[in-house]
């Protein structure tokens, strides 16, 4: 850091200069973008890319929901979809084998299920940390796996339940693919506002100072483990939120969903994204969607090895994510002070995430 | 009664391959603080390859050396490649590791397609002997045989010789190590080896009482070692041991008298010992 440029520190450095407001509004374009082309996207785009688009916002919301623990809160989970299967199982279950239709009925109970599974999760993970907690929510992710697989009675075993209409929420017309899109991304903003208000709240910011170092934590008299598991339990509710919005759309869920190629899936797209600055998360969704549909269009059995080949490239080329990368990049463009990007590796363990 | 011992004989038999799967990755990760999440596709690749060399010139023999030293090899390409730029980054190795997870999954899939690959054990190995009313082959019996005679000689290199001093110190302090002008790079990269090599023969002779070898093979069993580690405990060769008997032994008893259960079995003995010795049963701290 050199002196002339005092603002340009680590993360609690004095208030930078406003910039411009033309600069402030070329700055945020680009969000505007996004945000108008997702309200008029279904008007043009066919009936299946619409489709993609709500997975796309679906996976969005899984993604970020993974940051909080993943990235403001260093715990590596690589079971979250397990939570997220566990709230589309749950709905599934009641509509097609119970035979319960009301949206407002199943969704709590989804999304309940999915916050009970992660409290478990929790208990038993936050044993330990970094390594073993991944290793120990590796296991229970395969857990609600086999479990899916092998309650045929319930789960439908290997083939899953695959006759989930859209919802009945009770009023208004029945939904079609459009109308969907538009409840999912509704629910999702409201679900991402969440999200970022948590990770702005001073309970945000005792997670990332926690992550950064958790002895001077519990001096300062945090109770760390407390906090850790709420952040997974909170976790857990958003995960469930999208597995629950997931399985209507899907038709269906089977136990691939559960597992660890599911979960991988998902922390590549929160790696990708950009670690700990929750938007990234979002954009990894979009990224590895759209490359997944487009890889698939010529050669669909081939989707493993290009997804295999971009961890390893991530690992050595991604330092820090697009998202990151991007903000810096466009911040020089708009005329803002600008900073460095991070490694991977950084922006879990060391040092504080910046968005 | 001979149910019982039946079943106790089964497990433990597997248990020995599953000690030897897991024997490398625990020992590589207390020693390298790598957690080699590919290391089941060097079983499930070694299994391919002795199980093709044997098809080809019939020598099991044969089979069996291309397996241990393919696996040996592949685990050193990935370790001097890869993991080797990522050490302390464990976020980094695994999420490498996951790539390779992927793309040999596939491959395997692409070069082989989803049908079993069987291993046809050697005639000798054929027969077997009665325990009242079940037949335990002689086959299940060599696998014991093996897995205890290779089992002693680690725990012997790991306390009486002087590699094995260097392994153990080399995971409480490994700056003292270095400080004392000892290459512990070179050991490390040693006990690498080794271990891919005993993944690839736990690959190979597993095959023949896991029921044959597919795609998914890899992802599974890299699963078992994972929890083989968590309820041993990581780093010791009497750990794997421990983790791979009880995960065993428990799991051949389940099947034999509550099936529903046997699915669950390795959960129920993770989920106890994480609550009960979060560093697992033999694991310091």
């Amino acid at each position: 850091m050199s002196i002339a440029r005092p603002t340009s520190g680590s993360a609690p450095a004095g208030p930078a200069p406003r910039p411009h407001l033309g600069r402030r509004l070329a700055y945020f374009s680009p969000a505007a973008v996004i945000v108008v082309f997702l309200l008029i996207a279904p008007t043009f785009l066919a009936p299946d890319l619409v489709h993609l688009l709500t997975k796309i916002v679906i996976f969005a919301l899984f993604a970020m929901s993974l940051d909080l623990v993943f990235g403001y809160s260093g715990l590596w989970s690589f079971g979250h979809a397990g939570l997220f299967a566990a709230a589309a199982y749950s709905v599934a279950i009641l509509v097609s084998k119970v035979g319960v239709t009301s949206f407002w009925v199943v969704a709590p109970i989804g999304v309940g299920v999915s916050v009970i599974t992660a409290a478990l999760f929790g208990v038993f993970g936050l044993r330990s940390r970094e390594i073993y907690f991944m290793l120990i929510t590796f296991a229970f992710g395969e857990l609600i796996s086999v479990a899916a697989r092998t309650s045929y009675k319930y789960t439908g075993g290997s083939n899953g339940i695959w006759d989930v209409p859209f919802p009945n929420l009770g009023f208004g017309p029945a939904f079609s693919k459009v109308s969907y899109y538009y409840f999912a991304l509704i629910v999702v903003a409201i679900a991402a506002v969440l999200l970022y208000l948590i990770t702005k709240s001073p309970f945000g910011h005792s997670l990332m100072g926690i992550r950064d170092n958790e002895v001077r934590a519990k001096t300062l008299g945090y109770n760390t483990w407390l906090r850790r598991f709420l952040a997974f339990v909170l976790s857990g509710f958003f995960a469930g939120v999208a597995g629950v919005l997931y399985v209507f759309l899907n038709r269906g869920i089977s136990p691939d969903q559960a597992g660890i190629s599911n979960s991988g899936l998902v922390i590549m797209m929160v790696i990708i994204g950009g670690v700990g600055t929750l938007w990234g998360g979002a954009i990894g969704s979009a990224v590895i969607i759209f490359l997944n549909y487009m890889i698939s269009l010529y050669t669909p059995s081939r989707w493993p090895l290009f997804l295999g080949a971009l961890f390893i490239a991530a690992v050595f080329f991604a330092k820090g994510g697009v998202y990151p990368r991007f903000v810096s990049l466009w911040k020089r463009v708009c005329g803002y002070d600008v900073r460095g990007g991070r490694s991977v590796e950084r922006a879990t363990t060391d040092s504080p995430p910046e968005a | 009664m001979s149910t019982f011992f039946y079943s106790i004989i089964g497990g433990i038999s597997y248990g020995m391959v599953l000690f030897l799967l897991s024997a490398g990755v625990s020992i590589v990760f207390g020693l390298m603080n790598v957690v080699n999440l590919a290391h089941g596709m060097l079983f499930m690749l070694a299994a391919y390859a002795g199980i093709a060399v044997m098809q080809a010139v019939g020598s099991f023999w044969l089979g069996l050396v291309v397996a241990v030293f393919s696996a040996g090899i592949v685990g050193l390409i990935i370790e001097r490649g890869f993991l080797r730029t990522l050490y302390s980054k464990q976020l980094s190795q695994i999420l490498v590791c996951f790539g390779f997870i992927y793309i040999i999954t596939n491959l395997t899939l692409w070069a082989y397609g989803p049908v079993p690959k069987v291993l046809t054990v050697p005639a000798a190995f054929t027969n077997s002997v009665p325990i009242g009313a079940y037949q335990l082959s002689y086959y299940r019996i060599a696998i014991i045989v093996v897995g205890l005679v290779l089992c002693g000689v680690l725990y012997w290199a790991q306390e009486r010789t002087k590699v094995g001093a260097i392994i153990r110190a080399g995971m409480e302090k490994p700056e003292m190590v270095y400080t004392l002008g000892i290459n512990l790079m070179a050991v490390n990269v040693g006990a690498f080896f080794v271990g891919s090599c005993l993944s690839g023969l736990a690959g190979f002779l597993g095959t023949g009482i896991i029921g044959g070898v597919t795609h998914v093979t890899g992802e599974s069993v890299v699963f078992l070692a994972i929890a083989v580690c968590i309820v041993g405990g990581v780093g010791s060769v009497q750990g794997a041991l421990t983790g791979a008997l009880l995960i065993a032994v428990l799991n051949s008893l389940a099947k034999t008298y509550y099936p529903p259960l046997a699915q669950y079995m390795m959960y129920i003995l993770m989920a106890l010992v994480i609550m009960v010795r979060p560093s697992g049963i033999v694991g310091k701290k």
